[in-house]
């Protein structure tokens, strides 16, 4: 916290209608300028250069083996953030159902401000459709992501059971 | 002379050791010219075909002409023994392959560290070709001695090799224990389980007699009489156990024998960063300028937030 609070002024009728909304914060508080913008923000922009450079001389980029087209990998993994959908295309075994999965991801992505939309607030907690809708596609997405990692006969139980 | 003599006698025990005809990474250095495939598939596995994880441990990082340890760990069950290729029972041999990157190579004896020298004196390490360096091959050896195989690696120096350089480097490793299940001509050793290669019923089982002068220690021909008539025999050599018996009914691809393999191969990949230390230097004088410069930045704004106490103007 800082020592240098600038207090709301509440008779200034702007900054009321600003309250009013749920906005107009940047009324009061630490002053922007020059306590954070000409001070910490530096701050802040050193240590990120600092890591970035830190971890480019402490752990490189491998340079990789030359490409061979006619030699395919002994594992093949797209990157990481296509692992979820990498392990539907596998599991399923059928390519048609595999392209209409695939394209109710973003179909599913799309559907989802819309499924409690009679209900009027905000508040992730009480709107527990469309979190419980979020928490699940979550779970179930990093589920399928890290299936895609392990061996097919292992990736839908996990090797658990 | 008492020099010469005795690297007459070196020359001739690295060519004793370098011969050895049933040390088996023989066969893929006579077939391969690399043991890695353009795959990823390190050779062994073309024989060694049961599969087995192996553990890879490398530094992250290491300076340039300095030792450093590659350890390839092959963990098994130490309990238990594998067939020989006369049929008797013993304990595994492990063995392992290691492709560094172009210009390392395993350190000379003068520059291995005493406590390193005393974990790895009794290994040899055999490149796999005279101008392949970088891959060295051990084994096999006795698994029940080295369930672990430590390679003391020399870093190569960028600034007297020109073709290294400062960058970070794949490792790839692969390590077995016990015995293989083919050979290279593809015939079956008897460390594999045996199928029957038709349906139909057992009507004998006949021993072969054992020649021990041509290599062969004897074993069972189980002749398998199908539906149509036809029989077929499948050759079983001495070691995996019968399942079977004369008058039993078996389906083609029903197991005749037990399996007797208890290892296999497996491979491993790592990564190793040749650092250059003035780098590191470097980098360590530019973290304590960042350092300083942050420090001074919330010491002004310290300074300044008094400015704006006093003046009562923000």
């Amino acid at each position: 916290m800082s020592k240098i609070q600038k207090l709301p002024d509440l008779n200034n009728p702007i900054l009321r209608a600003k309250l009013e909304k749920g906005m107009g914060h940047n009324y009061y508080g630490e002053p922007a300028w020059p306590n954070d913008l000409l001070y910490i923000f530096p701050v802040c922009i050193l240590g990120t250069i600092a890591l970035c450079v830190g971890l480019a001389v402490l752990d490189p980029t491998p340079i990789g083996e030359p490409a061979d087209p006619f030699a395919t990998p002994l594992e093949i993994l797209p990157e990481w953030f296509l692992y979820p959908v990498f392990q539907i295309l596998r599991v399923v075994p059928n390519k048609l159902l595999g392209i209409a999965l695939m394209g109710s991801i973003p179909l599913g992505l799309m559907l989802v401000p819309f499924i409690e939309n009679v209900n009027k607030f905000q508040n992730p907690f009480r709107r527990p459709l469309a979190t419980a809708v979020f928490l699940f596609g979550t779970l179930f997405t990093l589920y399928l992501g890290y299936g895609a990692t392990l061996p097919i006969d292992k990736s839908l139980t996990l090797g658990l059971f | 002379m008492k020099k010469l003599y005795s690297l007459v006698l070196a020359v001739l025990m690295i060519w004793g050791v370098a011969q050895p005809v049933h040390a088996y990474p023989y066969y893929a250095q006579e077939a391969y010219k690399s043991p890695r495939e353009a795959t990823g598939r390190i050779v062994c596995a073309n024989c060694h075909l049961a599969n087995k994880p192996i553990k890879l441990e490398l530094p992250q990082a290491v300076k340039p002409d300095t030792v450093f340890e590659a350890v390839v760990k092959l963990p098994y069950d130490h309990s238990k023994q594998q067939v020989l290729a006369d049929g008797s029972k013993g304990g595994l041999n492990v063995g392992a392959v290691v492709v560094l990157p172009e210009g390392f190579k395993i350190a000379p004896e003068d520059r291995i560290p005493p406590e390193l020298q005393e974990k790895v004196k009794d290994i040899y390490y055999q490149p796999y070709s005279e101008t392949q360096e970088n891959i060295v091959l051990v084994g096999p050896i006795s698994g029940d001695d080295y369930p672990e195989i430590i390679f003391p690696v020399l870093a190569p120096d960028p600034s007297k090799d020109k073709n290294v350089h400062f960058l970070k480097y794949p490792v790839y490793a692969g390590g077995n224990r016990g015995r293989g299940q083919i050979y290279p001509t593809g015939e079956k050793s008897n460390n594999v389980q045996f199928t029957a290669p038709a349906g139909g019923m057992i009507t004998k089982i006949e021993e072969i007699p054992a020649n021990e002068d041509e290599g062969f220690y004897g074993g069972h021909a189980v002749t398998i009489k199908t539906e149509s008539g036809e029989t077929v025999t499948e050759n079983i050599p001495a070691g995996p156990a019968l399942l079977v018996h004369v008058g039993d009914i078996v389906k083609a691809g029903q197991p005749l024998t037990e399996n007797p393999n208890v290892g296999g191969f497996g491979q491993a990949e790592g990564h190793v960063v040749l650092q250059d230390p003035q780098r590191i230097q470097w980098l360590l004088a530019f973290f304590a300028a960042v350092i300083v410069t942050q420090i001074l930045l919330v010491l002004k704004k310290k300074q300044y937030e008094k400015v704006q106490a006093a003046e009562m103007n923000f």
